[in-house]
């Protein structure tokens, strides 16, 4: 009997650590958060570009100067004119590369443009910057882990 | 039937030959004048433009680099700056008075500095403004064989004393003769014969206009006639806004080396580096004033001509009431204040002019480039330029004092690129920088030497599971047989090394260590590290590889340590950000492109091990604060018998590759320290890259090991390191000597997690 109670406190032990450590080869990536582990939220902005895009332009850059580029970027986009947009974003990363909101638009683009490696590889760079919200870091991972 | 040749008959028929003789002539110079003026004359060389700066709250600049800019846009320090381009220089700001580019209006702005940084922007008004431009400069252009240069204006660019004065000055009565005026013509006519030689002319503008597009100089009758004839065609087909426009887009002002400048648009950026909009009333006086003869009255060349000639303009000027007595005499006050050139031909740069040209060949037609007037916005940073050059020339003088003549005849080249976006920022083809020809950036193929290296140990790095940073590798003797021969490597030092730790070879640069790593990774595994470093050549499969046999451009070389400092991250180097069109609309992006190759982790450790280059192995000098703010990291190469000296380095954002070498491919007496290290020095060291912030990446931890023996260490320990190493690769292993002063290791959760699944599998 108290074997047993031993053998169950163990295996409490197990499910305990399985739940807290990541599936995969914890060396194999940088991006901590998987889009897998969100419920309808993440589904929703997956499934949905429009909802998806409206997220991503109510995030908003720390510098004001970069802030007013994105503005002109994201007028730009809407209008469809992708490549004026594009230059605008361009325009801001010359001025700071540590603004996850300029790569997640970046990413965004080139998804409307049809360049999924690229837009992939645009989050999963923006996933290196320090100190981004745990929202950006969220809706990087929506391009950074989708297939290609 | 006979026809009787009487003096009426003859007569008559010669009338209808004169009659269809002129009928042709008069045809062939319609079909001329129409060609040409709405032919050839609308035709524009494409101009390729610098990059144009932003300089915005928060943005990162270098107040000295900064100030050369300005000085290389023709920016005159003035102490209360009151008209386009002027500026004035405080200890923590800058006034600028901007000329205005793009959607940049002119303007006096005012710029907060510090710390490197723009910390506030305001407007004359004195309300703040998030950003301003600075205008690019105009580094050459693609021009048609006749080598014409040109800016065409549209009418409503020409500001309204442009024709005020070449009206006052040329002709008076334009807007009513019909090409000619037989008035302006009599009077030079008695004029000239009173004189017994020609010193007036009678010319109209439409006749100017006419002789310009057609004929030469030569005063002849019959040019004369020809010229009358074509005039009053022009006046038949066109306005006489048309007609004035074509003639202030068309009229010569200098030649610049091959170039000839023509059109005031040209002429102002020329002379005084701006728009035509921009000049002032004693500019433009300048300028027209030159029309009478453009090589007599070259402010350059002549300035004595020159001030006088603009000073008479002013005077007919005023005279004309279009300027009043004060305003003259404080327009004759002023210095002619003409720039220098920025160029003579083509271009100002030569090798990064190659680049911009490899890249339009895809999506332009020659043809294309020399007419339709593109603009091509390149990533060229001209103080990065200015100062790889100067880097380049200096050092070889330095050699040279120092290794004596042998190395006259010293080639080079360098690339600096934005590391993250594949900017190419500067390019140098030759170690005479302005030098046409031989681009050794783009077309030297030479041995890499241990440039190759990181390349093999980044193989090793991405097997994460078999290698970290603190793997021991085997420096001993190494014997093989390779193509029929015995081949045994040797080290720089001519020593073996025994069992080293990965990264100390790597900074150590050892040769029998790197070859036997090679060796056991395998062609086919290092290959693959090639090919997503983007080098698409296949490696030849002898063991030499290994340490620098194998051949790349700089060009190439560069482009695959742009991936190793992008943390894995492939960018395609790119000379050109935009082709817009005459209008200023978008007509080709050459947009940012990004693919992660490799995981930014073994590209961390690699980068680990190329700092060491910086803090003990052949760039040390640099303070360790400065080494980290930058992020820095590089590696020297030196081929066989020291035929090729290279150095690679990363700076904050700066990634730059230098070569030098001789192009007979002789031994040089440098190493890639002695040489190419000392070029990129010379930059750096000018240049002062700003400081970049570190990447998080939460998958790596830093342990203490043992410099030797790679096993762990402490701080407190002697000879030890804090090395990265990738979560669940670290050792744990504490030798028995190091018991007391290592730092225990930290377990993560994964290797208990192991653990645990282990004692129950095996359970």
């Amino acid at each position: 009997m108290k074997i047993l109670r031993l053998f169950t406190y163990f295996l409490a032990l197990c499910f305990l650590f399985s739940c807290t450590s990541n599936k995969e080869k914890p060396y194999l990536t940088a991006n901590s958060i998987s889009v897998s582990e969100f419920s309808s939220s993440v589904e929703l902005l997956v499934a949905d570009t429009d909802f998806l895009e409206g997220e991503i332009l109510k995030i908003n850059a720390k510098n004001p100067s970069v802030q007013r580029i994105l503005v002109n970027s994201d007028r730009y986009l809407k209008e469809g004119k992708l490549i004026q947009a594009n230059s605008e974003l361009e325009r801001a990363l010359r001025i700071t590369k540590d603004e996850g909101a300029i790569y997640l638009r970046l990413a965004h683009l080139r998804h409307i443009q049809g360049l999924l490696e690229e837009s992939k590889s645009f989050a999963s760079k923006a996933l290196l910057i320090k100190n981004i919200s745990s929202w950006e870091r969220l809706l990087l991972n929506v391009y950074s882990k989708r297939p290609i | 039937m006979k026809i009787k040749l009487t003096f009426k008959s003859l007569g008559i028929i010669s009338l209808i030959i004169v009659f269809v003789i002129s009928t042709a002539v008069v045809a062939i110079i319609d079909s001329r004048v129409t060609n040409k003026l709405e032919g050839v004359l609308w035709t524009i060389p494409a101009k390729v433009y610098s990059r144009s700066l932003d300089l915005a709250e928060g943005s990162k600049v270098n107040k000295s680099n900064l100030l050369r800019e300005l000085g290389m846009l023709a920016y005159s320090e003035n102490k209360n700056p009151s008209k386009p381009g002027e500026f004035i220089y405080k200890k923590n700001s800058i006034e600028i008075f901007l000329r205005g580019y793009g959607d940049q209006k002119s303007g006096l702005f005012k710029i907060l500095l510090k710390d490197r940084k723009v910390t506030k922007i305001t407007n004359q008004l004195g309300i703040s403004v998030d950003i301003v431009k600075l205008e690019p400069i105009v580094i050459g252009g693609m021009y048609p064989s006749h080598m014409e240069d040109r800016i065409l204006l549209s009418w409503s660019q020409v500001p309204s004393i442009l024709v005020d004065t070449i009206l006052s000055v040329e002709d008076q009565n334009f807007f009513n003769h019909n090409g000619i005026s037989f008035r302006s013509i009599s009077r030079a006519f008695f004029t000239n014969i009173k004189a017994g030689d020609i010193e007036q002319g009678g010319s109209t503008i439409t006749q100017q206009l006419a002789k310009n597009l057609f004929f030469t100089s030569e005063q002849t009758i019959k040019r004369k006639a020809m010229e009358a004839i074509a005039a009053l065609l022009i006046e038949f087909h066109y306005s006489k806004e048309e007609i004035l426009l074509a003639y202030i887009n068309d009229v010569f002002l200098a030649q610049s080396g091959k170039r000839s400048v023509h059109g005031f648009g040209m002429g102002a950026q020329h002379f005084f580096g701006t728009s035509v909009s921009n000049l002032e009333t004693d500019q433009i006086a300048l300028l027209v004033g030159m029309l009478k003869g453009p090589s007599l009255f070259n402010p350059r060349r002549n300035p004595n001509n020159a001030t006088n000639r603009r000073n008479l303009v002013l005077g007919i000027l005023q005279k004309g009431r279009h300027i009043n007595s004060s305003l003259l005499e404080e327009y004759r006050s002023r210095p002619l204040g003409v720039v220098s050139p920025n160029f003579r031909s083509e271009t100002k740069y030569p090798a990064f002019h190659d680049l911009v040209r490899l890249e339009l060949r895809d999506n332009y037609e020659d043809s294309e480039l020399r007419t339709q007037g593109l603009r091509i916005e390149t990533n060229l940073d001209p103080v990065l330029q200015d100062s790889l050059e100067k880097s380049i020339r200096k050092t070889k003088t330095q050699l040279i004092k120092k290794y004596g003549n042998r190395l006259i005849e010293l080639e080079g080249a360098a690339m600096a690129v934005d590391i993250s976006t594949g900017e190419i920022k500067a390019v140098v083809g030759s170690s005479n920088p302005s030098r046409f020809g031989f681009n050794r950036s783009i077309n030297a193929i030479r041995p890499i030497g241990s440039l190759v290296k990181p390349f093999i140990y980044l193989t090793a790095l991405n097997k994460y599971d078999e290698y970290n940073l603190t793997t021991i590798l085997d420096d001993s003797k190494l014997s093989l047989k390779s193509g029929g021969e015995i081949w045994e490597p040797n080290n720089f030092d001519k020593k073996f090394h025994g069992k080293i730790p990965l990264h100390v070879a790597l900074w150590q640069s050892y040769n029998i260590a790197s070859a036997r790593l090679g060796m056991e990774l395998g062609y086919d595994s290092v290959q693959e590290t090639f090919n997503k470093l983007g080098i698409s050549k296949s490696i030849e499969r002898y063991p030499s590889l290994f340490i620098g046999s194998f051949e790349m451009s700089p060009f190439n070389a560069i482009q695959a340590y742009q991936v190793i400092a992008a943390d894995g991250f492939y960018s395609p180097l790119r000379s050109i950000r935009d082709i817009k069109d005459v209008r200023g609309d978008i007509d080709l992006s050459y947009q940012y492109k990004i693919m992660q190759r490799i995981r930014p982790e073994p590209v961390h450790l690699l980068k680990f091990a190329m700092k060491q280059t910086f803090i003990t192995g052949t760039a040390r000098g640099y303070p360790r604060k400065t080494i980290e703010s930058w992020q820095a990291g590089g590696k020297t190469g030196t081929s066989d018998d020291q035929r090729d000296s290279w150095f690679v380095g990363f700076a904050g954002e700066l990634l730059v590759l230098v070569w030098l070498g001789f192009d007979d491919n002789r031994p040089t007496p440098l190493t890639g320290r002695s040489g190419a290290l000392e070029v990129w020095k010379n930059f750096i060291n000018e240049v002062q890259p700003s400081s970049i912030e570190k990447t998080s990446l939460s998958r790596i931890r830093y342990v203490w090991t043992d410099k030797q023996d790679g096993l762990v260490s402490g701080e407190k320990c002697k000879n030890s390191l804090l090395v990265p190493f990738i979560i669940g690769t670290e050792p744990n292993r504490i030798p028995f000597v190091r018991n007391k002063c290592a730092s225990k290791p930290k377990r993560n959760k994964s290797d208990v997690m192991e653990k645990l699944k282990k004692v129950f599998e095996e359970g």
